[in-house]
């Protein structure tokens, strides 16, 4: 019986250490190099964006933070017009099958397409490798990369951790104000904040 | 509460009905039906007497009914019988959720959100700040969250002006968004009402509501005793904080209150001291600017909990 248990406490260890040991993202450092396979099939490499501004956005499509940007179009508006403005917008899945918010590629592409949404491409992360080297905490959690590849903001979406709709129109949008400041050539005056949200789900085992 | 539940063993001959919505006029939306002593409607002649018992019951009414929220109950309940005009008062906000849901404590932790009271008051009551008991540590490996699971109980200071009319019943209303979480979250929002008769008279408590404020006072931390001796220093991307408490501890866990203070999934490394511990808590990626101090709730082995508030790098006492 002791045996049996011994199991997923090794487990829970290496999962413990292999987060402590790979650094996560930090702001004002370089980005981590990740290949990851979005939803429309094709393979995405970060390194392949250096020179263009890139966001990274956590997403769980059953999570009622990121439906609160998704139900109000925020975030659609804002893939619009970033994209419009040469930037590389990534959406990252980053639930374990059986979790809430894992998708096929299929039905990502659909609810791409239903929502309206444009991101340069949905990718998909099942495994949380892409989540864990960024130490993503939530769902909609945010980073914004420079064009020298170094992490300029990470955090919460806005200034409004609610799941309220009404609360849309009158937050200060972090990553915008990040992207506005860093393209103008004045330093980013809120680097980090408390990416609010649902827990990211990796599938870990629950306390 | 015995009483009640035999009550409601009967409960085929009761029907809910807003017509008897007259005794403790309550207003909440959803209903529990089996709280619902206060509206029923007379069915049966032969349970006439049952009907007496509980208008007597809802002749001092402080306790209203619970209201759904996702996946469990919300009830603004009152620890007495009355409001005292001039005096203070308190009133809870008594969660009950199922098995496996939870609710957050004001520092959420990684995700969630705290629930959020928006009171509506009559003019001369004031609602002071949510007492939070002292939460638990929930969520995976990664991703560390401070809630409440199963029952708990947010104590609200009151306090009633002395000019408090005394004709009208002080009615209290109360909305309630709160965000419960299992593996997945879901916001729900309450409106709750309690409507409390006015005296000059000094209050009774409603012993209906005692045990729910006793486990509530119970559950909340207690001030560090004031000859503990805490000292906060940083080392290597972690704070330490040293404790003198008078003797040996082997366990300790630290609830900030402030969020991004402290890596809340990282492992508070404890090394115990002949009268106290050394408790190391790696600072957080989020925190910026330096601190002046650490508040929050310290949880020792022996199952007590207190309130620290430790300012930075210079001995002090642990106040309130």
């Amino acid at each position: 019986m002791k045996r049996l248990l011994l199991y997923p406490i090794l487990i829970a260890l290496l999962l413990c250490t292999t987060s402590a040991l790979f650094s996560a993202a930090k702001v004002g450092e370089a980005a981590p190099q990740f290949t990851a396979t979005a939803s429309d099939g094709k393979s995405y490499r970060l390194a392949d964006y250096r020179g263009k501004y890139v966001v990274l956005e956590w997403h769980n499509n059953g999570c009622p933070y990121v439906g609160k940007h998704y139900k109000s179009g925020n975030m659609q508006r804002l893939q619009k017009e970033w994209t419009g403005r040469g930037v590389a917008w990534f959406t990252i899945l980053s639930s374990a099958p059986g979790q809430q918010g894992y998708v096929t590629a299929s039905e990502e592409n659909e609810y791409v397409r239903k929502m309206q949404a444009a991101p340069t491409a949905a990718l998909l992360d099942p495994t949380g490798q892409v989540g864990h080297l960024y130490d993503a905490k939530t769902s909609p959690q945010m980073i914004v990369i420079n064009p020298q590849g170094a992490v300029i903001y990470d955090g919460a979406i806005d200034d409004k951790p609610t799941t309220d709709l009404e609360d849309v129109p009158g937050a200060t949008n972090y990553v915008s104000l990040a992207l506005e400041q860093a393209m103008g050539g004045k330093q980013v005056a809120t680097t980090t904040t408390r990416p609010y949200g649902c827990s990211v789900k990796y599938g870990e085992a629950t306390h | 509460m015995l009483v009640r539940r035999a009550i409601f063993g009967l409960s085929p001959i009761f029907q809910v009905s807003d017509a008897g919505a007259a005794c403790c006029a309550p207003t909440n939306t959803k209903i529990a039906p089996e709280r619902d002593f206060c509206r029923i409607s007379f069915r049966n002649a032969r349970l006439a007497f049952a009907l007496g018992f509980v208008l007597l019951a809802c002749a001092t009414c402080t306790r209203a009914e619970s209201t759904a929220i996702p996946h469990g109950t919300l009830e603004l309940v009152a620890e007495n019988q009355w409001i005292t005009a001039g005096h203070d008062f308190n009133l809870g906000l008594h969660f009950e959720l199922e098995s496996g849901w939870h609710i957050y404590w004001i520092n959420p932790g990684d995700s969630g959100e705290p629930p959020r009271v928006k009171w509506q008051l009559p003019a001369g009551l004031t609602a002071g700040a949510l007492q939070w008991p002292t939460p638990r540590r929930l969520g995976t490996p990664s991703i560390v969250d401070f809630g409440y699971q199963d029952a708990v109980t947010l104590i609200v200071p009151m306090h009633a002006e002395a000019n408090l009319g005394l004709r009208e019943p002080g009615k209290i209303a109360a909305q309630v968004k709160v965000l419960v979480c299992r593996e997945m979250c879901i916001p729900g929002s309450a409106q709750l009402s309690l409507a409390l008769p006015v005296k000059s008279e000094s209050s009774a408590p409603d012993a209906r509501t005692r045990n729910l404020f006793i486990a509530a006072r119970k559950a909340l931390p207690r001030p560090a005793p004031t000859n503990w001796k805490f000292n906060l220093d940083e080392e290597r991307g972690s704070f330490v904080l040293n404790a003198n408490v008078g003797r040996e501890i082997n366990q300790a866990n630290f609830f900030p209150l402030a969020e991004s203070q402290i890596s809340n999934a990282a492992a508070q490394k404890l090394v115990p001291a002949a009268a106290g511990f050394r408790l190391t808590l790696q600072k957080s990626d989020q925190l910026l600017k330096p601190i002046e101090r650490l508040k929050g709730v310290l949880t020792l082995s022996d199952g007590g909990s207190y309130l620290i508030d430790v300012p930075f790098s210079k001995t002090g006492t642990a106040k309130n």
